[in-house]
């Protein structure tokens, strides 16, 4: 790890992010979401459940998807050939995208939480599991992006994880039934683990979540590995 | 830093014969081929994956300025050269502030440069570094060159174009079949004297001398006006006309003796220039020089030192 290169890179990415018009849309759309809801809310405030979709569409289209198209970018302009001096640099590229994408991430969810209204995330609990669930979509994005070849290839990875991952609250809304197999294995999901947790304030809740996050990681390690040894 | 040995003579290659180069670090050594034998060469150096050619094949970061993209590889390579002195030194200061996507060939070609002078490789092997750009940009190519040969770092420059070959470097090699052999470069006067003794005889009929080449089984005659230059490959003279070339039975020497009364010109050790068409004289910052022929492709031909002199007094420069 090289704190000089890490720099470089989230200085020429950040600059890049503001003039990339695909990446700048992605943080409006959560913040356009946060705004709808926010008047349907009345003076009571949404309902948790309404919060975490804010939450899981924020990190699934700011968090998983920019850092997605940053890297497939890279891939298919060929332009980190020749940046790659040794396999510890490419630690360094990861490290400073990510560093933009988070800030990204956070600005979008400040914005749209303070709209909504941030209350219920202002303990310690939720930090963690926010935190948790960031780096669950920021492994997805960056496991993702090593091995996406193309921009228009990243879109259709996208959109699995946006619905599976980022709008499952909205499960809830297809009237399934009560013991559907389909609503059981999605309360297992992190979203839903974090709505359970603010209904029973368990750390069982949070468990669930680092596993997920630990499972995102190791998911980027496998295509880590995969992505070195084609070359 | 020291001199660097391309060793591939145990290589076993269909195209490639066995050879190998010592790269001097107090000079530039520029390989000529033609681009089979490039593609292969290239496939061998980067085989061994130890050296990096920097063939401006790789992406820059297009949205992003002149500026951004320098500083950025600049503080990537931990550069120590300040920035504006690696804007100088490319001539990227006029155009710092253009988005690369705006920007013409030859300014991309000098973000390339500035890239690859940064990246400070040892060797340094460039790839048709400058093809299609402008001459300023192989002004900056040649003052590069220059700094990276003070660093005492080799550089090796791929070509297939005999002209760049010899306007790079300062020792040119040519690769074919049999194997490398080195371009001489500077003019023998031995072979200057040598065609006096033979004192070809004149054609009888000046006025309708016509050369003739050969192409397959036809022969074609060149009224001597449309001839753009001749250069010498293998010891035979090829006439150019725009983009094609003809090969001659009779050697450069030969060939010289009979043009001379046409105004054409022996401005090289292996070129004869028609005067005629001679648009422009560059000068290049290495104190060398080009003659820019006024053809289709707007070719370069080099120049010699020594011939400077009475190239200048045949047009009443100063």
């Amino acid at each position: 790890m090289n704190t000089q290169r890490i720099g470089a890179i989230f200085e020429k990415d950040l600059k890049d992010f503001m003039k990339n018009m695909m990446l700048l849309m992605m943080p409006i759309i959560p913040i356009v979401l946060a705004l709808i809801y926010s008047r349907l809310g009345g003076d009571e405030g949404l309902p948790i459940p309404m919060l975490y979709l804010i939450v899981g569409v924020t990190f699934s289209s700011v968090t998983a998807s920019c850092m997605m198209t940053m890297m497939a970018e890279e891939n298919e302009k060929k332009t980190l050939r020749g940046l790659m001096l040794s396999p510890a640099s490419f630690l360094d590229i990861i490290i400073g995208k990510s560093l933009v994408v988070g800030l990204m991430s956070l600005v979008a969810l400040a914005i749209s939480l303070f709209l909504v209204g941030i209350e219920p995330f202002l303990n310690v609990q939720a930090t963690i599991g926010l935190i948790l669930l960031f780096l669950f979509f920021l492994f997805l994005g960056i496991g993702i992006g090593l091995f996406t070849k193309s921009i228009a290839s990243t879109s259709a990875y996208l959109m699995p994880v946006m619905f599976l991952f980022g709008f499952t609250p909205m499960i809830d809304f297809l009237v399934l039934g009560e013991d559907n197999i389909a609503i059981t294995i999605a309360d297992l999901f992190p979203v839903m683990q974090l709505i359970k947790m603010h209904d029973t304030n368990s750390w069982t809740s949070i468990g669930i979540v680092a596993i997920w996050a630990i499972g995102a990681a190791l998911f980027t390690y496998i295509c880590f590995k995969k992505s070195r040894t084609d070359d | 830093m020291t001199s660097f040995k391309l060793d591939y003579e145990s290589v076993k290659s269909e195209i490639l014969p066995p050879f190998s180069l010592n790269l001097n670090e107090s000079y530039t050594t520029a390989i000529y081929s033609d681009t089979d034998m490039q593609a292969e060469l290239l496939h061998t150096i980067r085989s061994n994956g130890e050296i990096t050619v920097f063939d401006q094949q790789e992406g820059l970061y297009d949205r992003l300025t002149v500026v951004d993209n320098v500083s950025f590889y600049r503080k990537w390579f931990g550069c120590p050269i300040p920035l504006p002195e690696i804007l100088v030194l490319f001539e990227l200061q006029m155009c710092a502030k253009k988005p690369l996507r705006k920007c013409s060939q030859s300014e991309i070609c000098r973000v390339y440069y500035a890239k690859y002078y940064m990246m400070n490789k040892h060797p340094m092997v460039f790839q048709e570094p400058i093809h299609g750009v402008d001459i300023k940009t192989i002004n900056t190519f040649i003052n590069m060159l220059k700094k990276v040969t003070d660093n005492k770092t080799p550089a090796l420059i791929l070509v297939s174009n005999l002209e760049h070959a010899l306007l790079l470097s300062d020792v040119a090699y040519k690769l074919q079949e049999k194997g490398l052999q080195e371009i001489e470069v500077d003019i023998a006067e031995k072979d200057e004297v040598t065609p006096e003794a033979e004192s070809a005889p004149k054609p009888s009929t000046l006025k309708l001398f016509k050369i003739p080449a050969k192409v397959e089984d036809k022969v074609i005659l060149f009224d001597p006006l449309e001839i753009d230059y001749i250069e010498s490959q293998d010891g035979r003279a090829m006439i150019v006309i725009n983009e094609e070339s003809f090969a001659l039975d009779s050697t450069l020497a030969e060939i010289e003796k009979k043009l001379e009364v046409y105004g054409f010109y022996r401005c090289h050790r292996s070129y004869i220039v028609n005067l005629q068409k001679v648009r422009e004289i560059i000068t290049w910052s290495k104190n060398t020089y080009s003659l820019r022929i006024d053809n289709k492709p707007k070719s370069t031909i080099p120049l010699s030192r020594t011939k400077i002199q009475s190239i200048q007094d045949m047009f009443n420069l100063k």
